[in-house]
């Protein structure tokens, strides 16, 4: 791109000086150049699942921008209220990238200057910086969860190497209601035969705290700085990433910043072996399923038949759609740090979307909402008890869903 | 105004502490160091008082190395000088000691203000606030949740904490020890950018010396917490389950 392209025009006078240099950043983003080509359809805003709260939508941004006022854009909320369900940045018209470059670059800009950030994103911030894990835990603890897999899960060492090196990820390796599906994916790649590995407490989080826009740039180049070295000290073909978050982080933004890396989602990665996935079924499963897209996996990256395939090997399984599917699917409210603002964007939606996103799954009939993102599992058994749904619908990770009918569910001991 | 701010370094205890093979202290390898949580609100209380009344604060890191750390991130929120004070390993829980090592490095500072979080995680006795300002020779206060400064800066007006959520308001002349409860707002946030910035551009002014021999008091013996009972969890169906707790009920006499 010409420097000259880099331009935009500013109406006012009034902060002029502080929107150009804001501007300035931004179109030097990959991408960033295309906010100049806006033409103020709304599309972004009419297709934002918070838009109606916010009291300056992404069309809005824009139109301050130009009129020099990005001063407006510091004190308004609705940088905090993005949730990065790609909705905006997959309509336009004009493909600008509204939720990685404009929405990041705001809340770069309010932490730079000092401005702040609410505070449960706040001491998530803090705790990846530290422990590199959002939650605070132990990083020695990491691969605590193997103890439980019932299968040998490898540690790969510095020097080593193998087949397949699996990204565990911070809810997969910690959150409790997230061990189940990490175990059970341990299990699939052990009865596949799969030569595999993890980095045991070398992993950190991926950082898709930027990728996904929560604007900690500083933060995002430590985590990839220290998980790129991690990397190169092992040998692997391919990566393996339970998280869909991760999987955007590791294979789109540790490329943009000089190091390409061959990443798998667990469910692109079972749906290759679809045939032999199937084989290993053991037990019909009775179950009428409805599968929810995962932002970053689906309309971030275009995936949707993987997750479908996989789950079409179990047999016994009725497999129906949501309205809101695929491309149209409603996000669960947690991606671009959400999940740490949960209470901040309900005081001002008072809409859950993981509620909304529960009762469309209980209109199908469903009972099962099949799902290929940790951070669904914890959102959505919530919004199941507080809608009144439980008994009736259950949320269940693909994973988890694929060993129980393959037989190896239950407590195991190595 | 001139204030100080004490950055004292604590075992983190999201670590598992492991106890040393003598017994009576820590495993220095297994430790990991953490600034103590309400030095950090001593910090953030010192930057609302700097942008009040102008002025400068002074952040002393207490501890080993990680204190670096610490201080690149004050550094970062806003304070204006940093002062490490090494601290040996077996001496850092001992706020006897490190008030009188301290008292000497910050006599000559002419500090209004030195603030230090009211207590800390790994304390063997009182905490270092008050120790400080007897060996310094001026007045303690603690447990406070907010402070104003006077236009002259001869007083301070302090918000006190008391049990059963009463609230005191003092006044204490100047310059005077603070011990620190909670800042008038959470600790702000710095963008890990800035503290990598601070980190490489940092002017650490070293105080070194030995620590001083004082009276006080000695661990003997360091132990894990035991638990006195566990929970017991009754296993099998539905109906085994039922048995068993009819029988428990029983049993216990509590029918």
């Amino acid at each position: 791109m010409l420097a000259e392209t880099k331009t935009m025009e500013i109406d006012g006078e009034k902060g002029v000086d502080a929107t150009k240099a804001f501007l300035g950043r931004l179109l030097l983003l990959p991408g960033g150049e295309r906010i100049a080509e806006c033409i103020q359809c709304g599309m972004c805003s009419g297709s934002c699942p918070v838009g109606y709260a916010m009291d300056i939508n992404p069309r809005k941004m824009i139109a301050k921008l130009r009129a020099g006022r990005v001063d407006d854009l510091y004190r308004s909320n609705s940088i905090w209220l993005c949730v990065s369900c790609y909705n905006c940045t997959y309509r336009c018209p004009n493909n600008i990238p509204i939720t990685d470059r404009l929405i990041a670059s705001l809340r770069e800009e309010l932490l730079a200057g000092g401005v702040g950030v609410p505070p449960e994103l706040q001491a998530a911030f803090e705790k990846t910086a530290r422990y590199g894990n959002p939650f605070g835990e132990s990083p020695k603890k990491r691969d605590a969860w193997t103890k439980e897999a019932g299968v040998d899960v490898p540690v790969l060492e510095a020097g080593e190497s193998a087949d397949v090196l699996w990204w565990v990820g911070c809810f997969g390796s910690y959150n409790k209601r997230n061990r189940k599906d990490t175990i059970a994916l341990a299990r699939l790649l052990d009865v596949l035969g799969v030569d595999f590995g993890i980095l045991g407490t070398d992993e950190w989080c991926s950082g898709d705290l930027r990728c996904t826009s929560q604007g900690e740039e500083g933060l995002f180049d430590a985590l990839y700085r220290h998980n790129t070295a991690q990397l190169g000290k092992r040998k692997y073909k391919e990566l393996l990433v339970g998280d869909p978050h991760a999987f955007n982080a590791l294979s789109k933004e540790y490329r943009r910043l000089g190091t390409p890396l061959k990443v798998k989602h667990y469910t692109q990665f079972l749906a290759e072996r679809a045939s032999e996935v199937r084989k290993l079924m053991k037990q019909p499963m009775k179950a009428k399923v409805t599968y929810h897209d995962a932002c970053c996996l689906g309309r971030r990256n275009g995936e949707y038949d993987a997750p479908r395939t996989v789950l079409e090997t179990i047999p016994g399984i009725r497999l129906v759609e949501m309205p809101r599917n695929r491309e149209n699917a409603l996000c669960c409210g947690g991606g671009g740090g959400a999940n740490w603002l949960d209470s901040f964007i309900w005081e001002r939606t008072r809409m859950p979307l993981p509620i909304q996103r529960v009762q469309e799954a209980a209109k199908t009939g469903a009972d099962v909402l099949a799902v290929s993102c940790p951070l669904e599992i914890p959102r959505f058994e919530d919004a199941i008890k507080t809608s009144g749904l439980e008994g009736r619908l259950r949320v269940r990770e693909v994973s988890d869903m694929a060993a129980e009918a393959m037989g190896l569910s239950g407590v195991r001991v190595a | 105004m001139k204030a100080a701010v004490v950055l004292r370094q604590v075992p983190d205890v999201v670590e598992d502490l492991v106890i040393a093979g003598d017994g009576r202290s820590l495993s220095e390898e297994d430790v990991m160091y953490i600034t103590n949580e309400l030095d950090e609100h001593a910090l953030e209380q010192a930057l609302l008082l700097k942008a009040r009344h102008s002025g400068t604060v002074t952040a002393i890191g207490l501890g080993g190395d990680a204190a670096r750390d610490a201080l690149a991130t004050s550094v970062a929120k806003g304070a204006d000088e940093a002062v490490f004070v090494p601290v040996d390993f077996a001496a850092r829980g001992d706020n006897v000691v490190l008030s009188s090592h301290l008292a000497s490095a910050l006599r000559e500072g002419g500090y209004d203000v030195i603030l230090a979080g009211v207590h800390a995680a790994d304390q063997l006795d009182a905490g270092l606030g008050g120790l400080l300002a007897a060996r310094l020779g001026v007045p303690y206060v603690g447990g406070l949740t907010g402070v104003q400064l006077d236009a002259g800066g001869r007083t301070a007006v302090v918000h006190k904490e008391y049990p059963g959520g009463r609230l005191g308001v003092l006044e204490v002349d100047l310059p005077a020890v603070l011990g620190i409860q909670s800042a008038e707002q959470p600790p702000r946030y710095v963008p890990v950018s800035k503290v990598l910035q601070a980190k490489r551009a940092l002017q650490v002014k070293e105080v070194r010396g030995p620590l001083p021999q004082v009276a006080g008091v000695t661990v003997r013996k360091l132990l894990k917490p035991e638990s006195a009972t566990h929970a017991k969890m009754l296993q099998g169906d539905e109906d085994a389950v039922a048995t068993q707790i009819v029988a428990l009920v029983k049993e216990r006499g509590l029918l």
